[in-house]
């Protein structure tokens, strides 16, 4: 496999990527198509940067083992949404993302939401599904400390990962629809989406609560047993 | 020549991605219904004999979309009546059946990608990107298959043991959760095992080679080639304002210009191109149906 060594060309390129590819994007948006069509600016954005985080764990080096588990993490996601009442995608991919870091946590998010819709469907939604499951991951990385200690931080985080993804997603509904952004139609989407978010609310906290001793410590522990 | 669903996986992605990404963003009534029509007759063409169960659904969301738009929007010049002091405008109700052709067109374009598209193509084309990524994905997708059956298992054993209640939602849904928990300690000593094989095997140890059915050919490099000198032509003619075409206040832009004519020939070859090898296979089916019927 390829690996870039040198540490000054791979952050390089880390700058350059998102401060010349997508500025780059936003310009074409502009001028080739009439300036109010964000909604092309946010696809290309939202696959550019699924796209560059992927490129940047294809350099690195990752164990074996920790690949494994995360391509597990991913299938348990998926085969968790053929499960009735089930819906796990952020719980897992909260935990994954708490206890195996950040990047793990964004990998499973992504890749549960393209694997899943081979069977749901793909659109030109499943980069923005990637892009706000992965984020829930990676951010769940980043706070892993405290999210790993208390309930409550866990219950407020899962909580907020619905909305957030929610808002996302409704984002891209209208830019969709509408081209540019529009308030009034916004605050529609989101209104009639409300049971939906109240399921994704209520199933984040829920399964966060019940799962997270048990397949964080089953994660803790074969990290522990196998030297992960 | 080639059926369209055996040019390389790359070939048909990038097909896939400029048809339906000109439909997406180009708000050109012509194009857009040229792109409904191309979506439809590509998607029927794929589902031949089968009944599309879903075309109900589709025509729902269409009416939906499209009446949703003049209901939230009360620019343009001709009003048609009012609704509670509001007024539906003739403008915001065609821009509404505008954005509902693209919408309905573009979701019949990722239809029929689903179709053609299949795992393994998709994982070849993911696979040009990130190695890694793909070989992760395909883990994944095999696990799948793997652990519904062990999931089976564990709920016949469960219910071989007694420990398994179906009498009311929450017990359903505590069993269902207990044993997805089996299925998880499971699944990561599993795959344990699998990282102690390739391991073995000698898995990171130097430059992956990897096999692939897949070879680009010069129909291939053809193929693509049109396709790009297709899209090309039609984003050349939106970027100088041939196919623009305003709503608000009132419809204005000349659809029949010249070279609004030729983005629209070249849309409707470029949206035509999988059929190309339907009307052969027709013209096969029917030879050989005439043979069989002689013999």
């Amino acid at each position: 496999m390829v690996v870039i060594k040198n540490n000054r060309i791979r952050n390089i390129i880390k700058i350059l990527i998102p401060f010349v590819l997508i500025p780059a994007a936003v310009v074409v948006g502009v001028f080739v198509f009439d300036d109010r069509s964000y909604a092309f600016i946010s696809l290309v954005v939202a696959l550019l940067s699924v796209l560059l985080f992927v490129a940047g764990f294809e350099k690195r080096r990752t164990g074996t083992g920790r690949m494994a588990i995360v391509t597990i993490m991913v299938a348990l996601t998926v085969t968790g949404r053929f499960v009735p009442y089930f819906k796990p995608v952020v719980a897992l991919t909260v935990i994954t993302g708490i206890y195996l870091g950040g990047e793990a946590g964004f990998l499973v998010g992504a890749m549960a939401a393209v694997i899943s819709n081979f069977y749901f469907g793909q659109g030109p939604w499943t980069p923005f599904q990637m892009l706000a499951w992965g984020m829930i991951g990676l951010v769940a990385g980043f706070m892993g400390e405290v999210l790993k200690k208390g309930r409550i931080p866990l219950a407020v985080y899962g909580f907020f990962s619905g909305l957030f993804f929610s808002f996302v997603m409704d984002v891209w509904t209208v830019l969709w629809y509408n081209k540019t952004m529009d308030w009034n139609l916004y605050v529609e989407a989101l209104v009639t989406a409300i049971p939906f978010t109240a399921i994704y609310v209520i199933s984040n906290v829920f399964y966060l609560m019940i799962l997270k001793k048990p397949i964080g410590g089953k994660l803790e522990r074969i990290c522990l047993k196998y030297r992960l | 020549m080639p059926a369209f669903s055996d040019y390389n996986p790359i070939v048909v992605f990038i097909y896939f991605l400029t048809v339906a990404g000109l439909a997406m963003f180009i708000m050109n009534p012509v194009i857009l219904g040229i792109s409904l029509f191309g979506a439809l007759i590509c998607f029927r063409s794929r589902t031949r004999g089968k009944k599309d169960r879903s075309s109900g659904l589709f025509i729902g969301l269409f009416l939906l979309l499209a009446l949703l738009n003049p209901l939230f929007h009360h620019n343009g010049a001709t009003v048609l009546f009012l609704i509670n002091d509001n007024p539906i405008t003739l403008e915001a109700l065609l821009y509404g059946f505008t954005s509902a052709t693209m919408v309905v067109s573009v979701i019949y374009w990722f239809r029929s990608f689903s179709l053609l598209m299949t795992g393994d193509r998709l994982l070849y084309v993911f696979g040009k990107v990130s190695p890694k990524f793909s070989l992760m994905l395909s883990m994944s997708l095999r696990y799948i298959p793997l652990f519904a059956t062990q999931a089976r298992k564990i709920k016949a054993s469960r219910k071989a043991l007694g420990l398994w209640k179906e009498d009311n939602l929450w017990d359903a849904v505590k069993g269902g959760i207990r044993g997805f928990i089996c299925l998880a300690g499971w699944s990561l000593e599993n795959g344990i095992i699998t990282v102690d094989s390739m391991e073995a095997r000698g898995y990171g140890s130097g430059k992956r080679s990897f096999y692939s059915r897949y070879s680009f050919s010069l129909w291939d490099l053809g193929m693509l080639i049109l396709i790009l000198a297709l899209t090309s032509v039609v984003i050349v003619s939106k970027a100088m304002g041939a196919l623009d075409f305003g709503f608000y206040p009132r419809i204005g832009g000349e659809l029949m210009t010249g070279a609004a004519a030729g983005a629209y020939a070249c849309y409707t070859v470029l949206v035509l191109l999988p059929l190309g090898q339907i009307i052969r296979e027709a013209g096969y089916g029917r030879e050989k149906e005439r043979k069989n019927g002689n013999h």
